[in-house]
């Protein structure tokens, strides 16, 4: 009898590597630090270069891996502690309380609705605020609500409780605890995925500064149809619709000084596909992309960034801006830059910045390594046994990689990655059963 | 506190007001002034271009002549400033530089040891003297002035080098000037340069690069400027007309002074100690309206 | 009379650009031009611009800048060397191309001489003056009671001192 697989992280390489392992007759416990799985891909707007909606062709996925009879999705879990090997891993899992009854709560959104709390929205990116209790959004899956016990009231001061006389399935457990669950499982397949570069220490960019000038995931959610304008390039400073956008690259990678030396590989294409979102809303208006290179090696990209300069009007400038400034009475912005094609220096006025920031490796990797004893790269990302010959396997035998746990990638290389990552765990669970 | 007062080439030729300002108002704040015996140029503008080693060994010398005085070094100027901070961090990592260099000293009996800390004002001002103190002694509030801080470029750059204040979101003159009772706020214009380092090669390019900030700052609402650097103010004050012409703008009047002028007038000393007679730029109705 | 660079003078100019960068040669410049968006001097004059000077002397054509007026006309803001991403100072490299320039004998701004005469004379850039006032008048240091100043205790050795530097950094 062959044992369980573990994936841990619920984006799309997780969802993908889970499904695959499922499907094959294994069980699998997929393990997501988040109330919900979906991950980043959940929040994008539109993927490239078909510019699908993200989270309608992720969804089905989801709901998949919510209703296969051979995942069990942990959320609001953590691995802990890990020992054993190969075929006979113990897993300590650390699941954080929701204060709500998964299996009464029927996730229609009334306790949100009465919340009287407001709280930055994280999945948002900090454009809007959310409530105490939530659901993370509205494709969740579990479509459950979860107590933020730091802001809720109840927990912070003793009173309100206003969700649980509301909840019309009774569902609220403010006793909730944090359990320990003990899993045993045959091989792990890690896919934790990554987290933007916090922009603020290159203040010549004005980051944090100027409300205007945003980073690559709140520019999604801005243009995104369930954000917090409903998808209408309203700018945070004065709300005022967004006509001339720039997007600067390389922002915290390729450099030595502040930032990684990396480069993100992904976001001369999503800077594109932004790009043409805001063309696609308006065609009049005006969109520059200041790159130091255009890195198109997929599948189309060369093609799709041909259409975005000709079809779609969109200008590319190769120049990486010196400086960004704001009019502090118009909060309009002034990009100073190169066109180093030309030898020109000049500046251009925008709306609205986009930083296209760098993917950066989670925090969390550390203790997750320590816990799997996995080896980590200089900037933190999980180093697979060998990147030519071994790409998903790690130095820890039973334990593979996918996605960006190891490094910038995009969707469909991660998707991929965890087919292959879930093949080489599926073999251990044989190969010990 | 007690800090070794280097004025500098500048200062003490043609800046004095500077100067008269800073003895004014820092021993009412607290802080004792040593003069200098037998100091020199700090090297920069004057060596750095032609002479590196030249240049390091002038800024060494008066390093040196500060340790064996034994108090920190307080330049006025920013660019002596920078000069001592980039001279101290070139010895460090060039020990055949500092070999050149101490040969050199020992013929005047001085050795540079490493050993002497260099302060900018607005590090004396801001971090060891304090706002809160400054405006507690106010008597004469600068109330309903808007002064732009123009903390210029050597003080704050590079930032590897020197932590005087943050290199792109300088706040400590800014803080100083509220401390007075004006008001500030952040332009975009705040941390350019003034331009005067290329005066000795392109006097029009100067003008204009200076010129823009003083249209800037204008175009704000701002009442006038305020700076912490004799080529900086020289630039703004003393070439004021000389930017009116080159950039064909005659209604161009921005008042220009040295942060310790404004102190100065706001703990309640006459102009005329605060050197403000020397201020070419029309200062007069801000110093009235101060000062009534 | 302006002369050529030599073998020996390549090999120090590696050797002081490098230095000057801390170690991290001109060779690792992407030409991103953050330098010369940065630089408020390009902005004005067409022929200054940073990110081309870099990529001159990556190329090893630092001949072609010491002759010509470019590295002239920095103003010395910094901004360059606080913004490049890859830890490039062009403030330094220029400093040093300066340098060479001199000492190469090709042509230079002369307010430098007489910079130099004046820390001869005196030990600064100029002595004391006595200077109008706004308001038409006169003043000196001693009007305002301020002390005079004095230069280096021993003139002689020290003016002998720096002629000597100087004009070591003369090589023609």
């Amino acid at each position: 009898m062959m044992k369980p697989v573990m994936v841990i992280g619920g984006g799309v390489a997780g969802i993908q590597a889970a499904l695959d392992l499922a499907d094959r007759g294994l069980k699998v416990h997929l393990v997501e630090k988040t109330p919900s799985i979906g991950g980043v891909m959940a929040q994008l707007d539109k993927t490239l270069p078909t510019m699908d909606c993200s989270i309608c062709i992720l969804a089905p996925k989801m709901i998949e891996c919510f209703r296969h009879p051979n995942i069990t999705i942990h959320t609001q879990s953590r691995v802990k502690d890990v020992s054993g090997g190969a075929g006979d891993f113990e897993v300590k899992v650390l699941k954080e309380p929701r204060s709500v009854d998964e299996a009464k709560c029927t996730g229609c959104g009334v306790c949100s609705q009465k919340c009287p709390t407001k709280v930055k929205d994280e999945w948002q990116e900090g454009l809007t605020t959310r409530k105490s209790i939530y659901i993370m959004f509205p494709q969740a899956v579990p479509l459950t609500a979860t107590i933020d016990r730091d802001n809720c009231l109840y927990f912070q001061k003793g009173i309100c409780q206003v969700c649980s006389k509301v909840c019309p399935a009774g569902a609220i457990d403010y006793e909730q605890k944090a359990e320990e669950i003990d899993l045993n499982v045959s091989s792990i397949v890690v896919a934790t995925g990554f987290q933007e570069y916090d922009p603020a220490e290159l203040k010549e960019y004005g980051y944090g500064r100027f409300k205007d000038v945003l980073t690559a995931m709140e520019f999604e959610r801005l243009v995104c149809a369930s954000g917090p304008t409903g998808g209408h390039l309203n700018r945070p400073s004065d709300g005022k619709l967004a006509h001339r956008v720039a997007f600067v690259q390389c922002v915290g990678s390729r450099s030595h000084k502040k930032g990684y030396p990396y480069c993100s590989s992904v976001c001369c294409m999503y800077a594109t596909k932004e790009a043409v979102l805001i063309k696609e809303h308006d065609p009049t208006s005006e969109v520059n992309v200041f790159y130091m290179d255009l890195k198109v090696f997929g599948k189309g990209f060369q093609q799709f960034v041909d259409r975005a300069k000709s079809h779609y009007g969109v200008k590319y400038v190769r120049g990486r801006p010196g400086e960004i400034r704001m009019n502090p009475l118009t909060k309009d912005l002034t990009i100073w830059y190169e066109d180093t094609n030309t030898g020109d220096v000049s500046s251009t006025e925008a709306d609205l910045v986009v930083l296209c920031t760098t993917m950066i490796a989670r925090p969390e990797n550390h203790e997750l390594a320590h816990a799997l004893g996995l080896e980590l790269d200089e900037w933190g990302f999980f180093k697979p046994l060998n990147p030519l010959t071994n790409p998903v396997e790690t130095g820890m035998p039973g334990v593979f990689l996918c996605g960006c746990s190891h490094g910038p990638r995009d969707i469909p290389e991660s998707v991929a990655e965890a087919s292959g990552a879930a093949a080489c765990a599926a073999e251990v669970a044989r190969r010990f059963a | 506190m007690k800090y070794t007062l280097y004025p500098g080439c500048t200062i003490q030729s043609d800046q004095f007001g500077y100067e008269a300002s800073v003895r004014e108002t820092l021993p009412r704040l607290g802080v004792e002034l040593v003069d200098m015996k037998g100091a020199s140029c700090c090297g920069f503008p004057a060596l750095s271009s032609v002479s590196k080693v030249g240049w390091h060994y002038l800024s060494a010398r008066n390093l040196a002549i500060a340790e064996k005085m034994g108090h920190p070094l307080l330049p006025l100027c920013n660019g002596c400033h920078l000069s001592f901070v980039e001279t101290m961090h070139f010895l460090e990592e060039d020990p055949e530089l500092m070999n050149i260099v101490n040969g050199n000293l020992e013929k005047e009996g001085l050795r540079y040891g490493g050993k002497v800390k260099v302060v900018h004002l607005l590090e004396v001002l801001h971090d060891k003297v304090g706002a809160a103190k400054i405006s507690s002694l106010v008597v004469k509030p600068l109330k309903g002035l808007k002064m732009a801080s123009h903390p210029g470029c050597h003080a704050i750059r590079p930032s590897d080098l020197q932590k005087v204040d943050d290199a792109e979101d300088p706040q400590k003159l800014d803080a100083l000037i509220r401390a007075l009772g004006a008001e500030t706020f952040d332009y975009p214009e705040k941390i350019d340069c003034c331009g005067s380092q290329l005066a000795v090669a392109s006097g029009r390019t100067t003008l204009k690069i200076a010129g823009d900030k003083l249209k800037a700052v204008k175009s704000y609402g701002f009442d006038g400027l305020v700076t912490t650097c004799p080529f900086c103010f020289k630039m703004y004050d003393g070439r004021q007309r000389a930017i009116k012409g080159a950039l064909k703008d005659n209604t161009l009047d921005v008042p220009v002074f040295y942060y310790t002028q404004l102190l100065g007038l706001a703990l309640g000393s006459s102009p005329e100690r605060l050197g403000l007679q020397m201020n070419m730029s029309p200062v007069d109705s801000l110093v009235e309206r101060i000062t009534e | 009379m302006a002369a050529g660079i030599d073998e020996r003078e390549v090999k120090f100019i590696s050797l002081m650009l490098s230095r000057a960068v801390g170690g991290m040669n001109a060779e690792v410049c992407d030409q991103c031009g953050k330098c010369s968006s940065a630089c408020p001097v390009s902005k004005e004059i067409e022929g200054f611009n940073p990110r081309q000077m870099i990529g001159k002397v990556a190329l090893g054509k630092n001949d072609e800048l010491l002759k010509g007026d470019a590295i002239w006309t920095c103003t010395t803001c910094l901004k360059c060397r606080e913004r490049c991403p890859e830890e490039i100072s062009p403030y330094d490299v220029i400093l040093i191309l300066r340098n060479l320039a001199y000492r190469a004998g090709y042509n230079y701004p002369g307010g430098y001489d007489d910079f130099i005469q004046g820390v001869k004379e005196s030990g600064y850039i100029s002595r004391p003056q006595t200077v109008r006032t706004r308001d038409g008048g006169k003043l000196s240091r001693e009007d305002l009671g301020l002390p005079e100043v004095e230069g280096p205790e021993d003139m002689e050795r020290f003016r002998e001192i720096v002629e000597m530097i100087v004009k070591a950094g003369k090589s023609r």
